[in-house]
């Protein structure tokens, strides 16, 4: 894997990137608990984030990060508005899951928002600003995304897709 | 107080069970499926792929002269059924699922396909790729002259003649 040399190797290195530990609250807005099942396999010794001190808190109001599962359903709106704007500034937000990126199969119905760019719009409307958001796809997201998701928010990893328009070869 | 010891002998048997990730290649079974790989040499642009994504991620649009083959990873569920489906190939799994990015607009992929004009109405209705690929597929044949036409000018020149034959036989 090219991460190992993302990372240059030493882990001291990265730990004093790492100026403070991240405190994260996980949020689901509707999601069908498949993210957030890996979420929880994050937390566990398996994966254990603690040792980048990424700490599960139980209250918005002590979060950095917000762990955003789901399509945001209409139902949860209003409770997620006042998770955001009980978070301390700098907000950061990663968008967990297809549903939360894109809306998933969700993504036209009725009864969603289809994902985090229907709430960026709501968050807008609101006034409430959110400094930083990182999108993780997968269906669920697997835990290494996760934790890689975390190193591209804090800035120890660049993201590695690209936008990429390329002309179908003919011949 | 025991009860608490007993922890001891089980983390000796154990060992240490956390996986160093960031630092060590992640648990990638050979049955995983990440992201997809669209070849843009291989795809004709017939579309198969857009008819059975489950959450349309793939979808396939026509921008004037351009047809366009979008795929939106954000949306993707990793279900494998469009490289399952289409008929050239083109479209493989690959195993990448570090697919984090700051906006949304990195996560497009996106293949421009060529447009075929009908020679009757002149609409944009195909992509060249796949008028090829048909030629080649039915080896000639006697529908040549049907090849840039569109579905819709195809069926009343269909029509047209079945009638001008019925007239043409019953005149005589």
């Amino acid at each position: 894997m090219d991460l190992d040399n993302a990372f240059n190797g030493s882990l001291e290195e990265v730990f004093s990137k790492l100026k403070r530990s991240v405190w994260v609250f996980h949020l689901n807005t509707g999601s069908c608990n498949g993210c957030d099942i890996e979420v929880l396999d994050v937390l566990t010794p398996y994966f254990d984030v603690e040792r980048f001190g990424i700490k599960l808190v139980g209250s918005p109001r002590h979060a950095d990060l917000m762990l955003l599962t789901g399509p945001v359903t209409l139902k949860t709106l209003s409770k997620v508005l006042k998770a955001i704007k009980a978070m301390p500034r700098p907000r950061l937000v990663l968008v967990l899951g297809s549903c939360g990126v894109g809306g998933g199969i969700w993504f036209n119905t009725y009864s969603t928002l289809g994902g985090y760019s229907g709430l960026e719009e709501v968050l807008k409307e609101a006034g409430v600003e959110v400094d930083k958001v990182v999108y993780v796809p997968g269906c669920p997201v697997r835990p290494e995304a996760i934790i890689y998701g975390v190193a591209v928010l804090l800035g120890l990893l660049q993201p590695k897709v690209r936008h990429r328009r390329v002309m179908a070869v003919e011949g | 107080m025991v009860k608490f010891l007993k922890i001891f002998s089980v983390s000796a048997r154990e060992g240490t069970v956390t996986r160093k990730y960031p630092f060590e290649s992640p648990l990638v079974t050979p049955e995983f499926r990440g992201r997809i790989d669209i070849d843009p040499v291989k795809c004709v642009g017939c579309g198969a792929c857009t008819r059975i994504c489950p959450t349309k991620t793939l979808t396939l649009s026509y921008e004037g002269d351009e047809a366009v083959l979008k795929y939106f990873i954000g949306r993707c569920i990793f279900c494998g059924m469009c490289a399952y489906v289409c008929p050239q190939n083109a479209i493989t799994i690959t195993k990448d699922f570090e697919l984090a990015s700051y906006n949304l607009s990195d996560l497009y992929d996106e293949v421009v396909h060529r447009t075929v004009r009908c020679s009757i109405c002149g609409k944009p209705f195909t992509t060249a790729k796949l008028v090829r690929e048909v030629e080649t597929r039915i080896n000639g044949g006697d529908v040549e002259e049907l090849l840039n036409i569109c579905p819709e000018c195809r069926r009343r020149l269909t029509v047209r003649r079945i009638g001008s034959r019925v007239v043409g036989t019953g005149g005589e």
